[in-house]
């Protein structure tokens, strides 16, 4: 009894570890968002009070017969549009001169005419190009009296712009300092809880009675689960272990119950009997027969379908965020007003979806919507996506189903990167051989329910009952 | 003179920032309504455009509910009249016949319509497509029979009026009846759309297009399916409140099937998934005939045959474009944009010569 309470005790703790963790996390990534907004707004106001400056000079410059730089950045766009609208139009000369010397072959006056017209365009152009270089400067222009008063105002506004200026600098550094100390102070707040937290789940690890159900690295275990359909018997009395951080393959002809066996992790399906325990983390141990559907990834068991499930309405990258749905923390209120505890949030959860598509290389995508993309960029989708819910543990339902040689490739090594990168194992149902053998550091080997072997690549294919239950009898 | 350009150019800059917000246009629209309401006031647009209008906008807002039922949700419910009719009869006999404070009323009926969503919720938990259909219907005709058999709170077959109420102490005239619609009706596509850009919007999205993997990220289908229940009915029963202060006038004969087919007619005609389309649905199927086919000769005549035209449009609409008039009128929008791309194209090649 009292080891009972011990333990509800741990795990309502390592639960709030898992809270104040995912917090922390939430405000250091929130924290360089936030950095470069502000960075971004004082850089927007320097540069407006450069241009209104320069503005405000602009009369007296001109009086003055001197260009600003931006007078003359301005000056050389009229003087390109400029070029262009002519150009243009003497094209629409030639073609209409074509056009008549079609219609009039031997007309001289025509061509006269056209000549005519060219010449009057160039002076036309010339005249123009003379009055944008001329600017709207009045006469006696550049007289030493307007040059010095000129001057004198160009020393005031740029006296003025650089007071502004680092007015608006030092206002930006006093922000960002502010909120370098309130994030330090949120944050270190939350690590000393978390730090006292792991103390006392450290003291009570030893007691708990987590080694007795589950020995060290091993992350998931199958105990005497059958599942049974009637009268037929999909699973069979199946038992094995996952490890810690490896890639699992499960292997067999087509019904040996391969997605029976997820379904039952994954609790679609009741299993009629056995028991499945899950690592949590450390020191806790869950039996997951005891979850409904919908709390299993929470408990950091994340799975893909065999056929692709996205939501065709939402673009990629809120079908990303549609996987990390159990991470939101603001509730149906903050919805509805979307406050800005949500804005934050989603501002959070879009930059590490970003991420996530970004090591995926599915960047590009990230706009797109599902219809029409290939397929396999759809199902590295879904493997993005259950990343989103930062998994230990990720079940793929045949990852590589209706892909081809070469996405196929890019997949192993893609599931070998995410089992690295993000310290998940990785549980996997396949049937291209190639990959299983590729990738797999265990696999398991499944027919009609029952198991037929388990071990490496290399005693899986050199296994007899395998070879017979892939390949009949005669082999 | 340059100063004062740069800060117009600034100001205009600022200016689309704001108006690209997607806000905007919803706000925009509401305040074009109230300007139709002043002007209806100094008499220069008639009361029998602007009457239909606020009606449109009140089963606009019940629209509004039943497409997070169906266009997120994936949930056919054919319920809506008599969560409709129950707002109605709330109000009137709370707020009129009684004479309760206005919040006294209000806190009823949400109450009411959280009870009756769940209970519908709960339903849908176990029973899905045509049948859960069948069952909200019984529901509402249920309600139906309640409305005509209830005198004491529904004054039965004969209908109940209602008498100018009084908002907090004030008494509300028909002007502010119709403010207060316009105002409502905004706050609720604002309050719409902030659910449908957030994660309950997304998680009914991803229920309706997969219940399997939606459990698979987490997403619970009874909360989400008892929300969107929920919310549904609080919308139909504001909806209901509305109609009662704007038509001072429910009878039972009001909410039968005909009403929530009318509604679910106006979602999917519209857009199921889109406010713009919503609210274009709902004045095809309700505004069309009380505002511009009532002003033609034929119609007149023929009043029946309106109906016959709303019925032709409807079948047009959803045999040609499933995805409702919001569709048709992007598919306009991008065959205008390719035929004028077409025209300059030919306009550039004679002009300028065979290069564009």
């Amino acid at each position: 009894m009292a080891k009972m309470i011990e333990r509800r005790l741990l795990g309502y703790r390592l639960h709030l570890l898992i809270r104040l963790r995912d917090k922390k996390q939430f405000w250091d990534s929130y924290l360089p968002i936030r950095l470069a907004a502000i960075a971004e707004r004082r850089d927007r106001r320097i540069a407006a009070i450069g241009l209104r400056t320069e503005a405000g000079l602009r009369s007296a410059a001109v009086a003055a017969g001197i260009d600003t730089p931006v007078a003359a950045l301005e000056r050389d766009a009229r003087l390109k549009r400029l070029d262009e609208r002519f150009a243009w139009k003497a094209k629409a000369l030639v073609q209409s001169r074509r056009r008549a010397l079609a219609k009039h072959p031997d007309d001289a006056g025509v061509a006269a005419s056209f000549d005519r017209k060219d010449a009057d365009l160039a002076s036309r152009k010339e005249t123009r190009r003379a009055a944008i270089l001329l600017g709207n400067r009045p006469e006696g222009a550049g007289s030493a009296a307007a040059k010095e008063a000129y001057e004198t105002r160009l020393k005031v506004a740029q006296d003025v712009s650089r007071i502004e200026s680092e007015r608006l600098a030092a206002d930006a550094e006093r922000v960002l300092a502010r909120i370098h100390a309130e994030h330090q102070k949120k944050t270190s707040a939350i690590g000393a809880r978390i730090a006292r937290l792991e103390a006392g789940v450290a003291s009570l690890k030893d007691a708990s009675a987590a080694a007795e159900l589950l020995p060290e690295g091993v992350h998931l275990r199958l105990k005497n689960l059958s599942m049974r359909f009637g009268g037929l018997l999909a699973v069979d009395n199946l038992s094995f272990d996952v490890r810690q951080g490896e890639i699992f393959g499960l292997i067999g002809p087509n019904g040996a119950g391969k997605t029976t066996i997820f379904n039952c992790i994954t609790r679609f399906y009741r299993p009629t009997s056995g028991t499945m325990w899950y690592r949590r983390n450390a020191v806790e141990t869950i039996r997951l027969n005891d979850f409904p559907v919908h709390d299993i990834v929470r408990q950091g068991i994340v799975r893909t379908f065999q056929n692709v499930e996205l939501v065709w309405e939402l673009s990629i990258l809120d079908n990303l965020l549609v996987g990390a749905h159990t991470v939101y923390r603001s509730g149906f209120f903050h919805q509805l007003f979307h406050t800005r505890k949500l804005r934050r949030e989603e501002e959070v959860m879009r930059a590490r979806a970003m991420g996530v598509l970004a090591t995926l290389g599915l960047a590009p995508y990230a706009f797109a919507y599902p219809y029409g993309l290939p397929y396999g960029i759809l199902k590295k989708v879904e493997v993005a996506r259950t990343l989103m819910a930062a998994p230990k543990l990720i079940i793929l339902d045949e990852p590589a189903a209706g892909l081809n040689d070469k996405e196929t490739e890019e997949l192993a090594v893609l599931i070998r990167k995410i089992r690295d990168d993000y310290h998940a194992t990785i549980f996997l149902v396949e049937h291209d051989m190639g990959l299983v053998m590729d990738v797999c550091d265990t696999v398991c080997a499944i027919s009609f329910g029952k198991m037929l072997a388990i071990g490496t690549p290399a005693q899986i294919q050199a296994n007899a009952l395998v070879r017979q239950a892939y390949l009949g009898e005669e082999s | 003179m340059t100063l004062l350009s740069y800060r117009a150019a600034a100001a205009v800059k600022r200016l689309k920032a704001v108006a690209k917000h997607p806000y905007f246009g919803f706000v925009l629209f509401g305040l074009v309504l109230i300007a139709f309401r002043l002007l209806s006031l100094g008499g220069l647009i008639p009361n029998s455009l602007m009457k239909p209008l606020v009606l449109t906008m009140i089963y606009a807002i019940v629209a509004l509910g039943f497409s997070l039922l169906l266009g997120y949700g994936g949930l056919a419910s054919l319920g809506t009249a008599g969560f409709v009719g129950l707002g109605s009869y709330v109000i009137g006999h709370f707020s009129g016949t009684l004479g309760y404070p206005f919040l006294a009323t209000l806190a009823i009926s949400l109450v009411g319509a959280v009870v009756l969503g769940a209970i519908v919720g709960f339903i849908s938990l176990r029973i899905e497509g045509m049948y859960l259909a069948i069952i909200t219907l019984g529901l509402s005709e249920i309600l139906k029979e309640v409305f005509k058999s209830f005198n004491a709170f529904t004054n039965g077959v004969n209908g109940l009026g209602f008498r100018n109420f009084a908002l907090f102490g004030l008494p509300v005239s028909d002007f502010a009846v119709d403010l207060i619609v316009i105002v409502v009706f905004i706050l609720l596509i604002v309050g719409t759309l902030n659910i449908i850009k957030s994660p309950t919007g997304r998680a009914l999205l991803a229920m309706k297009n997969s219940d399997s993997a939606a459990q698979s990220m987490g997403i619970g289908l009874m909360k989400y399916r008892l929300l969107a229940f929920v919310l549904a009915t609080i919308y139909a029963v504001i909806g209901g409140m509305l109609y009662m202060a704007d038509q001072k006038f429910s009878i039972p004969t009001t909410w039968t099937l005909d009403f929530s087919l009318n509604i679910l007619a106006a979602v999917v005609v519209g857009g199921a998934q889109s406010i713009t389309g919503i609210l274009l649905g709902t004045f095809m199927i309700f505004g069309l005939n009380m505002t511009v086919l009532n002003n033609i000769p034929f119609f007149l005549a023929y009043p029946d045959a309106t109906w016959i035209l709303n019925g032709v449009l409807i079948i047009l609409v959803t045999m040609f474009y499933p995805g409702g008039l919001i569709r048709l009128l992007l598919t306009v929008k991008f065959r205008l944009v390719k035929a004028v791309n077409i025209l300059k194209k030919k306009w550039r090649r004679y002009r300028y010569g065979e290069d564009d």
